[in-house]
């Protein structure tokens, strides 16, 4: 009988024309909600909404508008601000929010007025993960033990992005350090998901995705050591991009596992995360592990969807990871995945299944590879030279209690698991094991390219679940990664984007599909990417936002 | 960054490390009954077998599970009896979990360190003005005229 009930929700959506009205002017927003009755009952969910024009890149209308005079910079900015005012006691995307950001836009007005060359990222509104450092501004990495701590200098990244005339919104939060998949291991505060404010947006960088979902900011910057911009981009229902490790600068990024941490990006499209990725990418003398690999001009992939071919994929070969579509996925995840798989047949992609026999391996490897390399990286946090010191009669003491009061539950966990497998005696068998596991995941990645152009999976095992339902069981929580960390082992791009709803929350929830590439052949995904999206018809990924504000 | 610190772990470890079958075959039973959502790890449950590399010596010592207040002390990290009892079981079973790496055939597979990648990139070692100087110092905690304040320090070993 249950199971026959059809739950009749009464909440604020918006109705398809205005998601269109989003996509074209992605400032207006607050003004057009209406009340609308709406009924869930399958899984997965069909579309809620007729007919839905594809979305629209935010930082290309952005710049389309400011150079025809349709709208200045400050009035795009205080309508951002206002909806980050308005939804952010719901969500809690941002541990700060610059006050900066109307006299940068007054700024860009200023140059418009005077005809002045306009960088390509003018005007664009960009949130950060605050492991991410942003000269005078807080960053602290969702811990206590860098509250209040405003480094001296910007990231690479950050560095670029306000060289090309983007303004950076405030800082998003996230699980302490990037350890974390639903960003409730925040010292600070727990992000809700813009889809279902019960749930979890994801993580680690889950401030960063849910404030692209919401439209607090046009696209955002996250980092990704282990799936934490594909997995949040996944349950948030936005574009997370995870470039080739070697491609972005990691100067400024708080250090977790160096061999597997890189610097991603947000966006609600294919293009602007790729606008973004280009922007931020290149050689950095400050980072030995950035690549001088050419980076080429992604926007050439972006066509219209009038310019497509009727099959615009034609002889893409892409293969389907069968392991991902085992027992342990969600079944609504799994046919949602299918279907995806089925529409890029349809535009002309050749399909077929590959196996990589070694990835189930791949996640304790993770475990051991990204502990090790914490409990090293963050032994930085000592309390001497920045960040929080609790004062102590002796040296190691101050060092012990600064870090005991500043480090939150996991990371205590995990620097400690890292101690055990760095331990002398003990590397050859957890340490050295898991880098030697790592080079048959490379290898298997290596066969399965050679063979397809890209790869495919679900980005999580599951859509978003509920928030607190995992938060005490540590390898139920470590499971949910199994579809990410094996593509950060091999350090291959990868995009993550919205495919599909299944049933949970007012609207349903959105499911990812991820696209793993070739080393530095970004640019693939990318025009893969695109084309999908536009092409993909349904749903328009536009949360139920603020359900209890009138 | 880490990678130097982690260099210094491979010279100072032993290369000798036996582990004994009992002890992997409770690693296993115990990681496969935690957690009924593991789905991932089914084609693990076969009986761990040690690769002959991994048991060859005879000069060994066991891999002992983890002792929480030890590691607390190593990692510099001060922990109340409450968070050691909330923290030791998970971390336990975390560890147990990781011994299905040991059941893998790595033989004669190299470890790679990091994702494939061209070297070449490091610039010259040589010191560099930082011009924020006020900002970097606005940081410490605790400083006096160009020296960082810490208390005494003791060297008990």
């Amino acid at each position: 009988m249950i199971g026959e009930l059809i739950k009749i929700l009464k909440i604020t959506v918006l109705t398809s024309k205005n998601s269109k009205e989003i996509a074209k002017k992605p400032w207006k927003l607050n003004s057009i909600r209406q009340t609308v009755t709406f009924a869930s009952s399958s899984s997965p969910v069909t579309t809620t909404t007729t007919s839905v024009s594809p979305p629209q890149s935010q930082i290309l209308t952005t710049r389309r508008s400011l150079l025809s005079g349709e709208i200045t910079a400050s009035e795009i900015a205080k309508s951002y601000l206002s909806r980050i005012r308005l939804t952010e006691s719901h969500l809690k995307c941002f541990l700060h929010v610059s006050d900066n950001v109307l006299k940068y836009a007054q700024e860009i007005d200023q140059r418009i007025a005077k005809g002045e060359e306009l960088g390509p990222l003018a005007g664009v509104l960009i949130g950060v993960k605050d492991n991410i450092c942003t000269e005078g501004m807080p960053s602290t990495a969702g811990s206590r033990i860098l509250e209040h701590y405003r480094p001296p200098f910007d990231a690479t990244a950050i560095k670029k992005i306000k060289e090309l005339g983007g303004i950076v919104v405030g800082k998003t939060n996230m699980d302490e350090f990037g350890m974390g998949s639903t960003t409730e291991a925040s010292a600070f505060q727990v992000t809700a998901n813009p889809w279902d404010l019960n749930r979890v947006p994801g993580g680690s960088s889950g401030g960063s995705a849910a404030a692209v979902a919401a439209r607090q900011c046009m696209v955002s910057l996250g980092s990704d050591t282990g799936g934490s911009v594909r997995q949040p981009a996944s349950f948030c229902g936005v574009v997370g991009l995870k470039p080739t490790y070697g491609r972005v600068s990691r100067f400024g990024l708080m250090a977790y596992a160096s061999s597997l941490d890189v610097i991603g990006c947000f966006g609600s499209t294919v293009a602007d995360a790729g606008m973004l990725l280009h922007a931020i990418s290149g050689y950095d003398r400050f980072d030995s592990t950035s690549s001088k690999q050419e980076v080429p001009e992604f926007q050439s992939q972006f066509l219209p969807m009038d310019l497509f071919e009727s099959k615009p994929l034609k002889g893409v070969r892409v293969g389907l990871i069968r392991e991902t579509l085992e027992e342990g996925v969600d079944s609504g995840v799994r046919s949602v995945t299918q279907e995806a798989a089925s529409h890029l047949e349809a535009l002309g992609c050749v399909l077929t299944e590959v196996s990589l026999p070694s990835f189930s391996l791949g996640l304790p490897a993770y475990y051991v590879i990204a502990s090790s390399e914490s409990s090293s990286n963050l032994s930085r946090y000592d309390g001497v030279r920045y960040g929080n010191q609790v004062m102590a009669d002796e040296l190691n003491k101050l060092y012990e209690c600064s870090r005991g009061e500043g480090f939150g539950g996991e990371v205590k966990m995990r620097i400690l698991m890292g101690t055990y497998a760095l331990s002398a005696g003990y590397y050859d068998a957890y340490y050295k094991r898991a880098q030697q596991v790592r080079t048959l995941i490379r290898k298997d990645f290596k066969a399965a390219l050679e063979q397809n152009d890209i790869l495919i999976s679900p980005a999580a095992p599951s859509a978003a679940y509920k928030i607190g339902e995992k938060k005490d069981d540590p390898l139920a929580m470590y499971a949910g990664d199994i579809m990410t960390v094996n593509v950060n082992l091999a350090g291959l791009p990868a995009i993550v984007l919205p495919c599909g709803l299944v049933e949970g929350g007012p609207l349903g929830l959105p499911v990812g599909l991820q696209m793993i590439g070739a080393a530095f052949d970004e640019e693939k995904l990318l025009k893969v990417g695109h084309i999908f999206e536009q092409t993909l018809k349904g749903s328009s990924f536009v949360p139920p936002l603020l359900p209890n504000v009138a | 960054m880490a990678t130097r610190a982690l260099l210094a772990v491979i010279s100072s470890s032993p290369n000798r490390c036996f582990i004994s079958t009992r002890r992997i075959k409770n690693q296993a039973s115990s990681a496969f009954s935690t957690s009924p959502s593991l789905h991932f790890q089914i084609q693990s449950r076969k009986t761990h077998r040690i690769a002959p590399s991994f048991s060859s010596d005879t000069n060994s010592s066991a891999l002992q599970p983890p002792d929480v207040s030890r590691l607390a002390e190593t990692a510099r990290i001060s922990l109340t009896p409450a968070e050691i009892e909330e923290c030791g079981p998970k971390i336990r079973q975390v560890i147990d979990w990781f011994g299905q790496l040991q059941k893998v055939d790595v033989n004669s597979v190299e470890p790679a360190i990091r994702a494939e990648m061209e070297g070449g990139n490091l610039r010259e070692d040589a010191p560099e003005t930082f011009e924020n100087r006020d900002g970097i110092r606005d940081s410490i905690p605790s400083f006096e005229g160009t020296y960082l304040k810490v208390p005494k320090v003791l060297n008990k070993e």
